[in-house]
């Protein structure tokens, strides 16, 4: 499959007559598209997540790595320990009070444009230890999440599929951002 | 001055006998709980002593290894598990604390490792412990109020603010 079936599939009907077609060209390999669209493909297929393992759903993130289940399918192979290299957190684990400063400084550090999966019902929503004294209710206390994975760990199925539902998201993300609407200047009045 | 390492052969019972002769009632209710382990009773202000003579001892109860902190509700309780690398036998101190004035003089002096145990009874458990050099929070945020390893213990949310 090409890059252009996919991205062309991607664009909605309303638009397609307003670009020209590919055979307007005299000119061979040449494709016109959004840019929008190309880096949002790329980008979804190229995630560097952040090692961020805090429990036992860690053992699950890294095995999900390995050769049995191999996340490099989906282009996310390459786990990074420093927040500068990464554009996706897997907060994999029960986020405590503690920990939670921590978590935003990290998540600070992350360059833009950066997502957030919340893996395991420990950060989704504290899990079975929503009343503990030191748990904090869910990581979106802290930062913005994008995907929720349920289950105590999800199994790396699971996780591939939250991973799935992200690159859905990232696809959504506009390079170039939408200009605000400008209110149209309003007409003079009437003199009577 | 580093004694060689395991060289004192003595039984469970002559253990028993040697520890009672020395010490006394500084080891109340002494017993042998596990094969290899001893149990003693041991007031709280005898505690600072106790700990030094039992180092500098003969058999050799050099090695703190771990201080742990119990909830009877009537009081508090701390243990001190410590090993001796001669005679390869345990031996657990039990110091009843009051609830009201949980205070226990440090054996930091005597073995260092005791630092951040000690840290954290007092951090669970509300355990002060008197000549500690930094008794700080360890495990907690600094901010937090209470010591929640306490049967008494109610979360509340103003226990920690900053949530």
């Amino acid at each position: 499959m090409g890059i252009g079936d996919d991205v062309i599939r991607m664009v909605p009907d309303r638009l397609k007559v307003q670009y020209p077609k590919l055979s307007d060209f005299s000119q061979p390999n040449v494709i016109t598209t959004t840019a929008d669209l190309v880096f949002a493909w790329a980008r979804s297929r190229s995630v560097f997540p952040f090692t961020y393992g805090l429990a036992c759903c860690a053992i699950e993130m890294l095995s999900s790595g390995f050769a049995k289940f191999d996340v490099a399918r989906y282009g996310m192979e390459v786990f990074r320990p420093t927040p500068r290299q990464c554009d996706l957190m897997i907060v994999a684990g029960t986020v405590n009070e503690k920990m939670a400063p921590v978590l935003k400084r990290l998540y600070d550090q992350m360059s833009e444009p950066k997502w957030v999966v919340s893996m395991g019902a420990c950060a989704t929503s504290g899990g079975p230890f929503y009343d503990g004294y030191n748990v904090v209710n869910g990581v979106d206390k802290v930062v913005p999440v994008d995907v929720y994975i349920p289950g105590c760990p999800p199994r790396p199925e699971a996780l591939f599929q939250g991973l799935l539902e992200l690159q859905k998201v990232i696809r959504q993300y506009k390079f170039v951002p939408e200009l605000p609407e400008v209110p149209e200047p309003a007409e003079p009045a009437e003199r009577s | 001055m580093a004694r060689e390492v395991g060289r004192v052969e003595i039984t469970m019972e002559a253990l028993f006998a040697r520890l009672a002769a020395d010490f006394g009632d500084g080891l109340g209710e002494l017993r042998v709980q596990e094969p290899d382990t001893l149990v003693a009773a041991v007031e709280r202000r005898a505690l600072h002593a106790l700990a030094e003579r039992l180092k500098a001892h003969e058999l050799g109860y050099e090695t703190l290894n771990f201080i742990a902190a119990v909830d009877h509700v009537r009081h508090l309780e701390a243990v001190y598990h410590l090993y001796s690398w001669h005679t390869n036998t345990w031996l657990e101190l039990h110091v009843e604390v009051p609830r009201g004035t949980a205070e226990l003089d440090t054996v930091t002096d005597v073995w260092p490792g005791a630092d951040w145990h000690e840290r954290e009874a007092w951090d669970m458990m509300g355990i002060r412990f008197k000549g500690h050099p930094d008794l700080r929070r360890i495990l907690l945020k600094d901010d937090f109020i209470g010591h929640p390893l306490r049967k008494d213990y109610v979360d509340r949310a103003e226990n920690h603010p900053h949530v």
